[in-house]
């Protein structure tokens, strides 16, 4: 495996007397896409809000690069290079494509000392950027609550593969999208992975997992199950540990 | 249907209520003996000044997902504030700077003052503490009235330094220039909204609260600051109020959230938070006044107006809903 980007040691999250995680510990790697599979409840977006700065841990530390990490909010995750896109839409539907694409972090010309928003630059940042990616939306100055499911969530990972960073969580990133844009979404991953961008997608779809992850992680009630490479083991002996019917044979555990 | 078609309807919608304005107008101005004068327009933006500064700060809260119903009670302590440091009777102090001028900004810094810090103590606990803005503003909206009537006693200052009051007697082409104070508020605040970072992420906040705290803005912050502003604006309309009157009453001011309640909504604003603009607004707010002024000339009792700006209202919200469908047609 690569040099390690994030490490997560021991990272425990408890809601009142409900341990929700009872201790995750894990890695990815520079350009590593790692699926995070497990059943509902298991805790997998729990854990991405932890990383993502929406919540913090209990206990456990967590390093990133090297050094001691805690995003205390989304901006400071942020600030630290990690994108998120969450499975609920974070898209504000009242303004246009732009202004969601470009959201809190404006491009702005200062007039008389005063930030003003640079419509024109922002606008063919936008246009660049979907149409390298091959998304077709009629109208860019269309409010978002105009366009449909797929484009909305198209818009989104449009807005991390620009964004970049260095880690991207993707929560359910897949879960309105048609089988096209579903094979797009996901060759965007890999070649965002490529370019040395840690990857963590969440996802249900089993098929989905072995298409784009290098390594597989599987969380049953609040504990790493199972974390093998994608080709030391198959979609069986993953269902298995979502299940909780095995635990050997499928992996190291933890 | 064809894109320029779809464009001017689109256009139609946007601006709805200025439409509806010049409609108003027009049919006022066959209808009614008097009506067309630029005496009676001077007086339709003039009439609506203050009323057009409380509905700014009203329509930023709610534009920002959030409520604020202190507005008025907010503008009558400033008012009284004013009332009672620069009055010469009534409960007036009569404070005099030298040299005059120096009471304006005093004055206007007093009211703002007053202003903000109660817009900052509901931000405060609307944000820190989580509480509904509706209830907050709600108890604010009760104690501040309530403060003004203890620190008057229940009687009124008048005579207001002459200084302060040539605010309200100088005009410019026509238009005191309290009224252009009002009409500058709106470009000013109508540029923010629309053209600055801050404008756009509180209507993205107002659309999405979570999203916009997920992409990193800060949502906090901003609404702090999005109450001061209410606060502050609703000091500035005291100030105009207290000059307008020449002085404060304990009661001045009663009944206008209502009005800038109905402003705001026949302007375009969801209560919902995230939609409208300040120019819509400004065009409600003349409406509103444009109607009084007919109300007036028509010599119907002033007590209709109670029951036409509510009819109003009922209408507003009707338009909207219908606008809405429209659009999902558009779209």
């Amino acid at each position: 495996m690569s040099e390690p980007l994030l490490v997560l040691e021991n990272v425990t999250k408890n809601y009142g007397a409900i341990e929700a995680l009872k201790g995750i510990s894990f890695s990815i790697g520079k350009g590593e896409v790692v699926a995070l599979l497990g059943d509902n409840g298991a805790g997998k977006s729990t854990l991405v809000k932890i990383i993502a700065g929406g919540l913090e841990p209990t206990s456990g530390r967590m390093l990133f690069e090297g050094k001691e990490f805690l995003a205390r909010s989304p901006a400071e995750a942020k600030a630290a290079g990690i994108e998120t896109v969450y499975q609920d839409l974070s898209l504000c539907t009242n303004v246009d494509v732009v202004a969601n694409f470009f959201m809190g972090r404006e491009i702005t010309r200062k007039v008389l000392g005063i930030p003003v928003l640079d419509e024109r630059a922002m606008e063919a940042v936008v246009e660049k950027a979907l149409a390298s990616a091959g998304t077709r939306i009629p109208s860019l100055r269309s409010n978002v609550e105009h366009l449909s499911g797929g484009q909305r969530q198209a818009i989104e990972l449009n807005r991390f593969v620009h964004w970049g960073g260095k880690l991207v969580l993707l929560d359910e990133p897949f879960a309105a999208l048609g089988v096209e844009q579903t094979r797009r979404g996901l060759d965007m991953i890999r070649q965002v992975a490529s370019q040395g961008i840690g990857v963590v997608i969440i996802t249900h779809i089993m098929q989905q997992a072995f298409q784009v992850a290098d390594r597989i992680v599987v969380i049953r009630q609040g504990v790493v199950a199972g974390d093998v490479a994608r080709n030391k083991t198959s979609p069986d002996a993953v269902i298995n540990m979502i299940t909780g019917e095995t635990l050997a044979g499928a992996g190291p555990a933890g | 249907m064809n894109p320029r078609t779809r464009q001017a309807l689109e256009f139609v919608l946007d601006n709805l209520v200025w439409f509806m304005l010049v409609f108003v107008l027009v049919v006022f101005s066959i209808l009614i003996p008097n009506y067309f004068q630029l005496g009676i327009f001077a007086n339709i933006i003039e009439a609506s000044s203050v009323l057009g500064v409380m509905s700014i700060g009203l329509a930023l809260v709610i534009i920002a997902g959030h409520m604020d119903l202190s507005v008025e009670s907010v503008a009558a302590l400033s008012a009284m504030a004013v009332g009672i440091l620069f009055c010469s009777s009534g409960i007036g102090l009569g404070v005099q700077l030298h040299p005059e001028w120096l009471m304006v900004p005093v004055s206007l810094l007093l009211a703002l003052a007053v202003g903000g810090l109660i817009g900052a103590f509901n931000g405060f606990l609307v944000v820190k503490i989580k509480m509904s803005a509706f209830i907050i503003t709600l108890a604010s909206y009760i104690w501040v009235r309530g403060l003004v009537l203890v620190i008057s006693g229940g009687r009124s200052a008048q005579d207001l330094a002459p200084a302060i009051r040539w605010f309200g007697i100088q005009r410019l082409i026509g238009l005191p220039l309290t009224a252009w104070i009002a009409i500058a508020c709106f470009v000013v605040f109508s540029l923010i909204m629309a053209k600055t970072p801050f404008g756009r992420h509180l209507v993205m906040i107002g659309g999405n609260e979570t999203a916009t705290f997920r992409a990193g803005i800060r949502v906090n912050r901003n609404l702090i600051i999005a109450f001061v502003l209410a606060g502050a604006i609703a000091g500035l309309a005291g100030w105009l109020l207290a000059i307008r009157t020449s002085g404060a009453t304990a009661n001045l001011g009663v009944g206008l959230l209502f009005n800038a309640f109905a402003a705001v909504v026949i302007g375009g604003v969801s209560l919902k938070g995230g939609v409208g603009t300040l120019p819509g607004v400004y065009a409600g707010v003349l409406l509103l006044s444009a109607i009084n002024t007919a109300i007036n000339l028509m010599g119907l009792p002033a007590n209709f107006t109670q029951v036409i700006h509510g009819l109003l209202v009922l209408a507003a919200v009707l338009l909207d809903a219908f606008k809405q469908t429209i659009r999902q047609r558009l779209a």
